[in-house]
């Protein structure tokens, strides 16, 4: 077991104190940092490899920044590189994404968020939390109305003018811009730092990760990677390519994705699926169960596809691949079943 | 050009007064109401400045909706104007800047700078700018030769216009990813809601230029619904005149549309309400059509803000609901 210290000492000592605004401590802001600057660090690094080690030196930093934090903000570094300073304790946060509100709730932190996106669906408590609009369509006057001390964004969906407008009106905004599996687990690791739930998020993280590595082991054992045609769109028909979600999560459940490329969202004739083959359809449930009775009609009409030919035709929820949130671990694990049933256990 | 009499100075002294009364009002109603609670009484303690500066209110009053209901007013009385312009010199009543085609041709115009990922001042505004300047040439080219338009000939050669406009938009729409898509979709149906002061401050610098020249030009707008001859016999340069005239209207169309998308029948709305009630004098005309303008769409997107249940809808929805039905009588009347 390595002491926290000796961590403490190897990392370089960040210089971001000259960030922090005339009435806040210096040592004590140098202090709050490390801290940030350490686990942020850490997540990127070690999380993966050492992870005792980074439980107790989190915890050990947690107890530290607890006693000597007493100013009432801390700087932080968001993942655009924007520097925002946030109140010690946020108290009322406004998530500006449903994938947001996903991970606020499983670092246990719910009681501190004041005000969530329409879509924030899940778990079933956030739905009853009030409302600032869509994500890609928010009401700027009802998130000020909520007096909130945090807002916490995304980059991808979340209007760049209304962040700028909102950070125009004193409010913290924390950006985050997860694009994989690791930055999500960063991603949970920051949050859980900013909202003071650190030894959670570590413990979160580490589950998360144990999940992911089970799913790798299994599937490195498999010979053939099935064909997979991921449909999130009806009509026209779009699948998904290399830069998704749905990408990763495909490669690493044993499959292979026929959209691949560079297009984010591609779109496909019916005749160029056909000419794919692929031997697995999944189509998600952003349509309506009967919609999706429809679609797989319509695939039936083609035997000579091998996914018509062996039944292989499934409905799965939207919600678990297109969030960046802990449940897409859960769509993981959903689609090596879905993929590979022959390696369950 | 403007012959003052004492008499027109009184009447315009007085219908300014009013409209300026009534915009006001107006004003101060859609300052009142939004998405989050709070009286009356409280937004009149913020606007009479008995409030804590750093309260929540005072922001969502002074920063959020003072911006969208000036930048509503600053539309309004843009579209009304360009509107009344358009008529004036096409000499047709039903003329109007998104029947003409003109707001399609600068919505054409803002997407291409939208999608070269241009910043919004200068460059949407210039593109959109070309692109009503565009369509312009071109409905004056499919006009051109008759002295006085005939509604049928305008009326088919704007549906031509916004026929083509709207594919034009869909092919360069179906060009963008899901993310850019969705924003150019609500901006298309006119949305006021991202307006910050510094905007609308902006915008005002540019359209306020426009409205001093056209009511400068405001009687010679009279002379020309009199005829080419008599306009002559006055001593206008009518192609001068015409020209600035369509400029100036296009430039101001032209920004607003690259600002809040398409809205539209509002410059058919309300010179016809005002010319009901003021009469056809274009030097009473132009000041009420920039505050009663104004007004009216502070007051339709007052109602795009409070008749959904969740969320808004964008303000070119209540104003088309109100237009679209207005212009089929006027048709149906005009034919008689």
């Amino acid at each position: 077991m390595v002491e926290p210290a000796l961590i403490v000492n190897k990392l370089p000592i960040p210089t971001d104190g000259k960030h922090g605004g005339a009435s806040i401590d210096r040592t004590i802001l140098k202090n709050c940092c490390t801290t940030v600057r350490l686990a942020i660090n850490i997540s990127e690094v070690m999380i993966l490899r050492y992870q005792k080690i980074v439980i107790v030196s989190l915890l050990a930093l947690a107890g530290l920044c607890a006693i000597t934090a007493q100013s009432s903000a801390k700087i932080f570094k968001d993942q655009l590189g924007r520097h925002i300073s946030v109140p010690t304790k946020p108290r009322r946060i406004v998530s500006l994404a449903p994938s947001i509100t996903e991970i606020v709730f499983a670092l246990g932190q719910a009681h501190r968020l004041v005000g969530v996106t329409r879509y924030s669906d899940y778990p079933l408590e956030a739905a009853n939390l009030p409302k600032v609009g869509s994500y890609v369509r928010l009401d700027i006057e009802r998130i000020v109305a909520l007096n909130p001390d945090l807002c916490i964004a995304t980059k991808d969906g979340n209007p760049k003018a209304v962040i700028e407008r909102l950070a125009s009106l004193k409010i913290p905004v924390y950006v985050v811009n997860p694009h994989n599996l690791d930055t999500i687990l960063k991603t949970i690791l920051e949050i859980g730092i900013l909202l003071n739930a650190g030894s959670r998020a570590v413990s979160l993280t580490a589950e998360l990760h144990n999940r992911i590595q089970r799913v790798n082991s299994r599937v490195a054992q498999v010979a053939h990677r099935p064909r997979v045609f991921f449909q999130i769109g009806i009509a026209p028909i779009v699948s998904a390519g290399t830069e998704t979600f749905i990408h990763e999560l495909i490669e690493l459940a044993g499959g292979k994705n026929l959209a691949e490329g560079r297009i984010a969202y591609p779109r496909f004739s019916r005749e160029q699926v056909l000419a794919l083959e692929p031997e697995i359809f999944i189509i998600t449930s952003m349509a309506r169960q009967v919609v999706f009775e429809e679609v797989k009609a319509e695939w039936r009409r083609w035997p000579n596809i091998p996914a018509v030919r062996d039944e292989r035709i499934f409905l799965v929820d939207s919600n678990l691949f297109d969030r960046p949130s802990p449940r897409l671990v859960d769509g993981l694990e959903l689609l090596t079943r879905l993929i590979h049933p022959e390696l369950q256990e | 050009m403007i012959t003052k009499t004492p008499r027109i100075v009184t009447r315009l002294v007085w219908t300014s007064c009013l409209l300026l009364v009534v915009l006001f009002a107006v004003l101060f109603l859609g300052v009142s109401a939004g998405s989050s609670s709070g009286g009356m009484f409280s937004v009149l303690q913020v606007i009479l400045g008995q409030s804590d500066p750093d309260s929540t209110m005072h922001a969502i009053i002074w920063q959020i909706r003072l911006p969208r209901v000036l930048l509503a007013t600053l539309v309004g009385a843009t579209l009304s104007l360009g509107g009344l312009v358009f008529q004036a010199l096409l000499r047709n009543l039903l003329a109007e800047p998104y029947i003409l085609g003109i707001s399609g041709g600068s919505a054409i115009g803002a997407i291409a700078g939208i999608l070269l990922g241009l910043s919004h001042f200068p460059g949407v505004s210039l593109t959109a700018f070309i692109g009503s300047i565009a369509t312009l040439v071109l409905i004056l080219v499919m006009t051109s030769g008759q002295s006085v338009l005939k509604k049928e000939s305008l009326l088919l050669s704007g549906v031509m216009v916004n026929a083509f406009c709207s594919s034009v938009i869909m092919f360069l729409v179906s060009l963008t990813q899901d993310a850019k898509l969705h924003n150019i979709i609500f901006w298309l149906m006119g949305d006021l809601s991202t307006a910050d002061i510094r905007q609308v401050g902006i915008l005002a610098g540019m359209l306020l230029p426009c409205f001093v020249l056209i009511f400068w030009h405001s009687h010679a707008m009279n002379l020309l619904l009199m005829g080419k001859e008599m306009a002559q016999a006055t001593g206008i340069n009518i192609k001068a005149v015409t020209l600035t005239l369509l400029v100036a209207s296009s430039l101001m169309v032209s920004v607003t549309v690259s600002y809040c998308g398409l809205i539209g029948f509002v410059g058919l709305v309300t010179p016809h309400l005002l010319r009901l009630i003021f009469g056809p004098d274009h030097r009473l005309l132009v000041p009420a059509c920039i505050l009663g303008g104004g007004s009216y769409l502070v007051i339709c997107d007052l109602l795009a803000r409070t008749l959904p249940e969740q969320g808004e809808m964008p303000a070119g929805v209540i104003t088309a609901l109100i237009g679209a039905p207005l212009f089929i009588i006027l048709l149906k009347r005009s034919g008689r």
